[in-house]
């Protein structure tokens, strides 16, 4: 009895704000407050709110029988509590329908594991709490930040005590296979890699409202019809996506939540076939095989790779500075120092300085709120340039760039210059 | 295709971006097109196969160019220095304004004696204070050079040439093509209105087409000449192709280059301005600014009055090797212009592999994507970039090769296929206008 497998990704960056040279030393505040509140009311009315409600209501119709699941970084779930708990309740909501699952993945959406497995791991158990107090579930699944993913860290989700692991379909390395069955990493043959069905969710994430597609208009029939083509040929259809896919990128006109109300009962009418959450997956059905990938990979652009966050040497540079802080900011001890540290470890800051499309004015643009890469890149280089200089004033720690030496006129603002006894040094200053 | 060119400044002589364009335009186009090219003054040494210079210096002795050719570079040492109150892409003085065009109206006879045409056009100035007297001569005697019908489009380089250009149309009825590198509002300032302008104007009125150096030049010409955009074409600038080799001073501080005549419309203010900014969370810097006018005695007094002296080197007008050596050991190329309709320095600093925070209003803006820009008067986000350059290392590095390997697309060879294209254009309009 085949599945289909819906798993949709939400995730909110903690946008910095516009961060110039003379800022450093004197304003240590960085979120662009207003600007990430007004994105998240502007995703919240057209697409969290109404595909929610939405999707409740196909539960409730369905009598349990239509299942999801989600993956929510923990920047999103922060922004939710300050900004939109409306929000937050209605996908408690779904989390008390039964139907729905959490994945796990970094609180931070970072890709900490290509720099630091502890402060991956940091991030895991954070995502995991926070999991466990709003929807009071324990994730047994992982979904690593953009679907990043290649044996090791398969291997090492499995030992850190997960069931599964979420990961882009490759067709280079499935060859004839088909991405409709469980697969097992090399030598690991308990643990199972769910894998998207790229062709299938891109139909509905990225061409559903393309006119010049030959299929246009996608309707729920023909989806379903695609879907139960695979009968007798797999076991799960994996269809994964951001969430924002309903309502944001395709918009209302499309007919886009026409197309998802109808699409469980269109899938219903084959008797066979079901939904269910990534772990009722794990548990119903067996790896057919050996999914075996060394190099990194993602589910972004056509490459599939990480050329969207390490694609150029500014990213990298930016991508090294900030990870070469981590020791120091966890010498302080200072809740607050780690966790704006940490706010800057998402991968949104890195993607913006992407030069790989830029010319062509293309999807990467359309997620950016700067003019250039270069400009994502100054921002954030100035940010850090702050944090390290607060480190260094407030903790006592020593520059370890010389150009930081020579600028006598960079101090820090009165208020905080009082601070210098020890018993003030937990004393939030960011 | 048969183009009479009617060009003011070229190698060795030459004040501007003006004559290095002329030359690049030149020996490109030569390839797709029978070129004569008529200026005030030719020593010899801008020669090129093919092509028909005549120098108004030499009109006894016309006749075909040599067989040599020779590049920009081997040129580079011959550069005379044109005194810049009087240059064309300098705001012309109210005083020679005072002296109205008509009044150097030259007769023919005049013009047919050669001592006198000699004497004007051989001195070492190309603009210099006979520039209208100069500019009537020029008309005349390009006029009659081209009585021989001997073309199939006219190509007038910048106000200096348009008078002429206008005559010539009337008098051949053949197409006029204006290409203009630089406009009376760029250096007089926007709301500039004086003859120049209405000289301009005139001509963009009865040319066939308008070759614009950038899209914000055209844009300009749109806005303050009320022009059809339908008839001008953007025709960038181009660079020859070069390998320029770094080297490295002496100073312990980073070089941030301005490069340029000091005029308002380069935005001495913004540059003053800027160095401060960056001063004050940067001071290991120094700015070197190359080049002078009639804003240089008040950058300097301005500079010491800030107490910002020490942070300013003032290096005068140098040399094209001169500037070389400058770009070769620049961190940072600034070019805060109030209105360039180009600028090709910030090409050469490409080549050099220099970073540029470059003025928006500018053409090199539009061809080096790999630049940093900010609206003119933006001193704090200048200030921000130039920063950013000389502390973040990458960002450096990664800015100037992008801006460097761009520069296979900024080539004279394509400026002049679209030049190419555009002569076709006004030819096909024409005839497609005669036939109705």
């Amino acid at each position: 009895m085949p599945s289909v497998c819906f798993y949709f990704q939400v995730h909110q960056p903690f946008r910095l704000k516009h961060y110039d040279c003379f800022k450093i030393g004197h304003d240590h505040a960085y979120e662009d407050e207003a600007k990430n509140k007004e994105i998240l009311d502007r995703v919240a009315e057209k697409c969290y709110l109404p595909a929610n409600r939405l999707l409740l209501e196909l539960i409730e119709q369905h009598r349990g029988k239509f299942k999801i699941a989600y993956s929510i970084s923990g920047t999103a779930l922060e922004q939710m509590e300050k900004y939109r708990p409306d929000v937050l309740h209605s996908f408690q909501d779904l989390a008390r329908s039964g139907c729905v699952e959490f994945l796990s993945e970094t609180y931070y959406h970072s890709l900490s594991f290509l720099y630091s497995k502890d402060e991956f791991i940091r991030q895991v158990g954070m995502h995991r709490e926070k999991i466990l107090t709003l929807f009071r579930q324990s994730p047994v699944v992982f979904r690593n930040t953009e679907l990043i993913y290649n044996n090791e860290i398969a291997n090492f989700i499995s030992a850190m005590g997960f069931k599964g692991i979420i990961c882009e379909g490759l067709d280079h390395v499935l060859g004839y296979r088909s991405p409709n069955f469980l697969y097992h990493p090399p030598m690991n043959k308990t643990f199972k890699s769910l894998l998207k069905n790229y062709k299938l969710s891109d139909d509905i994430a990225f061409r559903f409202s393309d006119k010049n597609w030959s299929e246009w208009p996608l309707t729920a029939p023909k989806f379903a019809h695609w879907v139960h083509q695979t009968a007798g040929n797999g076991d799960t259809i994996n269809l994964f996506m951001d969430y924002e896919t309903f309502g944001e990128h395709q918009w209302p006109e499309t007919g886009i939540f026409d197309f998802l109300s109808h699409l469980p009962a269109e899938i219903f009418k084959h008797p066979d076939f079901d939904f269910k959450t990534p772990s009722e997956v794990i548990a119903s059905y067996k790896a057919r095989g050996e999914y075996d990938v060394h190099h990194l990979s993602s589910w972004a652009d056509l490459e599939r790779d990480l050329s969207a966050w390490l694609g150029n040497s500014l990213q990298h540079d930016a991508m090294e500075r900030i990870y070469h802080l981590e020791k120091r900011i966890k010498d302080t001890n200072d809740p607050e120092m780690v966790d704006t540290w940490a706010k800057l470890l998402t991968s949104d800051h890195f993607y913006y300085m992407s030069t790989k499309y830029w010319n062509d004015g293309d999807v990467h643009k359309y997620f950016s709120h700067y003019n250039t890469p270069y400009d994502a890149y100054i921002n954030f280089m100035n940010v850090v340039t702050d944090l390290e200089h607060v480190l260094e004033v407030r903790f006592g720690e020593g520059p370890e760039e010389p150009a930081s030496r020579e600028k006598p006129t960079i101090a820090l603002s009165t208020p905080l210059q009082v601070q210098n006894s020890a018993s003030s040094r937990r004393h939030p200053v960011l | 295709m048969r183009v009479l060119m009617l060009g003011w400044e070229f190698p060795p002589m030459f004040s501007g971006g003006l004559g290095v364009a002329t030359y690049g335009i030149v020996k490109s186009l030569r390839h797709k097109a029978e070129i004569k090219l008529i200026i005030p003054s030719h020593t010899g040494s801008g020669d090129l196969p093919d092509v028909h210079i005549i120098g108004l210096n030499k009109i006894t002795g016309t006749g075909r160019g040599s067989e040599t050719t020779s590049t920009y570079e081997d040129l580079a040492e011959e550069v005379h220095r044109i005194p810049l109150t009087l240059s064309p892409y300098h705001h012309i003085n109210e005083a020679i304004l005072k002296n109205k065009l008509d009044r150097f109206d030259i007769s023919s006879e005049e013009s047919r004696s050669f001592g006198l045409v000699n004497d004007l056009f051989t001195d070492n100035e190309v603009y210099g204070a006979n520039i209208l007297k100069k500019i009537a001569l020029y008309t005349e005697l390009a006029a009659q050079l081209a009585k021989d019908g001997d073309y199939d489009v006219i190509h007038a380089h910048d106000w200096i040439t348009f008078s002429a250009g206008i005559r010539i149309k009337k008098m051949s009825g053949k197409p006029l093509i204006l290409h203009v590198h630089s406009l009376e509002t760029d250096r007089g300032g926007e709301s500039c209105r004086n003859e120049i302008y209405d000289l301009e104007k005139e001509a963009m009125m009865t040319a066939d087409r308008i070759f614009a150096v950038s899209h914000f030049t055209k844009d300009q010409i749109v806005q303050h000449y009320l022009i059809d955009p339908e008839r001008i074409n953007v025709v960038h600038n181009g660079i020859d192709p070069a390998e320029m080799p770094r080297t490295t001073h002496a100073l312990r501080d980073k070089l941030v280059v301005f490069l340029g005549r000091l005029t308002h419309q380069k935005g001495p203010e913004f540059l003053l301005e800027t160095a401060e900014k960056v001063a004050r969370v940067y001071p290991r810097v120094k700015f070197v600014v190359a080049g002078t006018g009639d804003q240089f005695a008040h950058v300097l007094e301005s500079s010491a009055y800030k107490k910002m002296g020490n942070k300013f080197i003032f290096a005068g007008f140098l040399s094209k090797s001169g500037v070389n050596d400058l770009l070769s050991m620049a961190d940072v190329y600034f070019m805060p212009s109030v209105s360039e309709p180009f600028g090709i320095t910030a090409l050469e600093a490409a080549q050099h592999g220099v970073p540029s925070v470059l003025s928006k209003q500018s053409g090199a803006s539009e061809v080096i994507s790999a630049s940093l820009t900010a609206d003119f008067w933006d001193t704090d986000k200048y200030a921000n970039y130039i920063y950013a350059l000389l502390k973040y290392n990458t960002l450096k590095d990664e800015i100037s090769a992008h801006a460097k390997a761009g520069l296979d697309k900024v080539t004279w060879d394509h400026a002049a296929q679209k030049m190419w294209e555009g002569y076709q254009e006004t030819l096909n309009t024409k005839k497609t206008n005669t036939q109705h």
